[in-house]
């Protein structure tokens, strides 16, 4: 395909100091995704999952390489611009959700729309209806079970309507049921919306309609395959 | 809402640091303020003392001679001469002694005046109009006040023109010291009267202030004037200004010197005294500056430290704002709009407390005996001081979290504090 690749990632390495040792916990990744691709990323515990989606996502910076989103690089990017990127682009959900406690659910979905200053109960409403909770709004997340808690950070990744979606382990601190209707309602949503989606996780079946898997060893990309169409996939 | 909650909400168990941490900068502002407001109380104390006693004015004045006083027992008596102060300081000597310092120099009488069959005493001031009004206070009621060429001209204060029985335009004699009568014109009536170094009142005289002890009444004339009716031109007393204060001491010498050999010339001054009273202050500004500063170090480093813990605490609450497109700044603003709501309110419980409790006027006999009792006051310096303590706090309990925000990768802060 002759394409522009929406995410752009090159020879990207990072490493972290510590105090006795140094890890390299990526060490010169490179691959492109195309916008609207499902995209998989694997890898045993420290390959380094979670520190590639805080770069893409502007969270961390690279020592080396670029990391291009919609021709932006990230890695280039202030404070503050990064903050602007993340709340027009990329909406994140976190393995352990990150949702403010004392907000109820829909204030939390409003929080990425107060960010770009368009508040919009209707849409945050809409939304938390999407993921099955529009009759919990008002509870706070103390009052949800995890898995309602990572619908509410579902939603709240939709907010702005990001074209790129992040979910590190989103259903890594879930039981099996929860776990599946949270990675349905991810993926759906995501998909109707054509949205670009990468998904750290380490259960394969569970997730449907992968276009590609990418898989980390000890911070080198090891793999980078077309997934093939699954059975019982529509 | 959302704002208020984020600034606010989800404390839990840090709402009880977030008390105590008000209640620290509480007693560490009541405690700054009370102190300051001794300090400032003292400071206002050492102004008043500069402007009212004027320490840089030396008088120089001649014994005061009670022998010579005596009053007519019937009307038709002669009038008698009864100078106040005796005549002794040479006006050439004085201003030889005085050197480059302003010498205001001054002739007081004290006469009879017979009206009619009736007669009564009033005191003959003679002045520099000009000089005199810089350190003596004149309020006309009506007329206008002497000037430097004016004679035979008087201007009387009101108690002394009503007992007279004259009004401006109208005239009444004194007899001058060759036997002669001076016809006085009155130009001007005085409403109030502060004389700088009154002689004490000795006769029965018209008085606008009938409990002072000293003169507060009589008729001013141009000295010019005073030396025709005294008939010589030495002075009574006189003041001298220092042109700066820490020239009194040397002027003082300089005076004492110059009637070393006239026993009836003698050089008095408010220096030493207000010498005394800028030690006392001195002495109060460092024990209580001392006192606040250790409050402030002991008390405001507790307070600044519960407020860091919360903080921490918060620090993740701050990064996931960040990471879902907040600006740095947004992120940071409830943390900063919650240290600012508390050190207020610590400030203004602080201040009130410090209001309420502070007595109104404050004395320590041995620490501030010269500068006697002082009335504490809350200024713009002690306001200012305790909102400063507070601002200081928030930011020193704020900064190690604000800048690891700012400074580490929020992937980072958003993986700290997991629990
Ligand atoms: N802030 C950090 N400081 C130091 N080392 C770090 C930091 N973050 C990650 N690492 C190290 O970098 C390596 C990669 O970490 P990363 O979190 O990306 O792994 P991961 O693939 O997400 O693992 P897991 O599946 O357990 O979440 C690990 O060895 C980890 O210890
Ligand atoms: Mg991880």
């Amino acid at each position: 395909m002759t394409q522009d690749p929406f995410v752009s990632v090159r020879g990207v390495s990072k490493t972290y100091r510590g105090e006795r040792s140094t890890v390299g916990a990526l060490r010169g990744v490179s691959f492109d995704i195309r916008k609207g691709e499902f995209v998989r990323i694997s890898g045993p515990s420290g390959s380094g999952k979670t520190t590639l989606l805080n770069l893409i996502a502007g969270l961390d910076g690279p020592d080396q390489g670029d990391i291009v989103v919609a021709g932006t690089n990230i890695g280039r990017l202030s404070m503050t611009q990064a903050s602007k990127y993340r709340a027009r682009e990329v909406g994140v959900i976190f393995q352990s959700y990150n949702l403010i406690p004392q907000l109820t659910a829909l204030e939390n979905v409003l929080l990425p729309m107060i960010a770009l200053g368009r508040a919009n109960s209707d849409r945050a409403r809409e939304l938390l209806d999407v993921v099955g909770l529009a009759d919990r709004s008002d509870h706070n997340p103390s009052q949800l079970s995890g898995g309602e808690q990572q619908r509410v950070a579902v939603a709240r990744a939709l907010a702005n309507d990001p074209a790129l979606v992040l979910a590190d382990e989103p259903t890594g601190n879930l039981d099996d049921q929860s776990a599946e209707s949270v990675m349905v309602m991810l993926t759906d949503a995501v998909r109707e919306r054509g949205k670009t989606l990468l998904l750290v996780t380490h259960e394969r079946d569970r997730v449907k309609a992968i276009d590609r898997s990418l898989e980390l060893r000890s911070g080198v990309l090891s793999s980078y395959q077309i997934e093939l169409p699954q059975e019982g996939v529509s | 809402m959302i704002w208020v909650k984020l600034t606010f909400g989800g404390m839990g168990r840090r709402f009880v640091e977030a008390i105590a941490a008000i209640m620290i900068l509480a007693a560490t502002s009541a405690t700054v303020a009370a102190s300051l407001m001794v300090v400032e109380g003292a400071r206002n104390a050492l102004n008043r003392a500069i402007r009212q006693d004027r320490p840089d004015i030396i008088h120089v004045k001649s014994r005061f001679n009670r022998a010579l006083f005596e009053t007519p027992r019937s009307g038709n008596l002669p009038p008698l001469t009864i100078p106040v102060y005796e005549p002794l300081i040479d006006p050439a000597d004085l201003e030889h002694a005085a050197g480059n310092n302003r010498v205001i120099r001054r002739q007081s009488l004290f006469r009879n005046v017979v009206s009619g069959d009736s007669f009564l005493n009033i005191y003959v001031f003679g002045i520099d109009p000009d000089l005199e009004r810089e350190v003596s206070s004149f309020v006309l009621a009506r007329g206008r006040f002497l000037r430097k060429d004016d004679r035979a001209v008087a201007v009387l204060d009101q108690a002394s023109a009503r007992a007279l029985g004259v009004d401006i335009g109208g005239a009444f004699p004194i007899r001058k010291a060759d036997g002669g009568d001076l016809e006085l014109t009155v130009i001007g009536i005085l409403d109030k009267l502060e004389l700088r170094g009154a002689p004490p009142r000795s006769a029965e005289a018209p008085s606008l202030n009938p409990e002072a002890t000293d003169v507060s009444s009589g008729a001013f004339v141009d000295i010019q004037t005073s030396e025709d009716i005294f008939g010589r031109p030495t002075l009574t007393d006189a003041l001298v200004v220092a042109r700066s204060m820490s020239a009194v001491p040397s002027l003082v010498a300089k005076l004492q010197e110059a009637f070393r050999l006239e026993p009836g010339v003698f050089v008095t001054e408010r220096y030493s005294q207000y010498e005394r009273k800028v030690r006392d202050f001195v002495l109060t500004l460092a024990v209580f500056t001392a006192l606040s500063v250790a409050t402030v170090l002991l008390a405001g480093t507790f307070a600044a430290n519960l407020l860091h813990d919360i903080y921490v605490d918060r620090r993740r609450q701050y990064a996931t704002l960040m990471a879902l497109g907040c600006s740095p700044a947004m992120s940071i603003a409830p943390a900063v709009v919650f240290g600012l709501v508390l050190g207020a309110a610590g400030s203004a419980i602080g201040a009130f407390v410090a209001v309420l409790f502070v007595p109104r006027s404050f004395a320590i006999p041995s620490l501030m005996a010269d500068l006697g009792t002082t009335q504490p006051a809350l200024d713009l310096m002690v306001a200012g001081s305790i909102v400063a303590i507070g601002i200081v706090a928030v930011i020193v309990g704020l900064a190690p979290t604000g800048l690891r925000l700012l400074r580490q990768a929020l992937a980072t802060s958003l993986s700290e504090g997991r629990s």
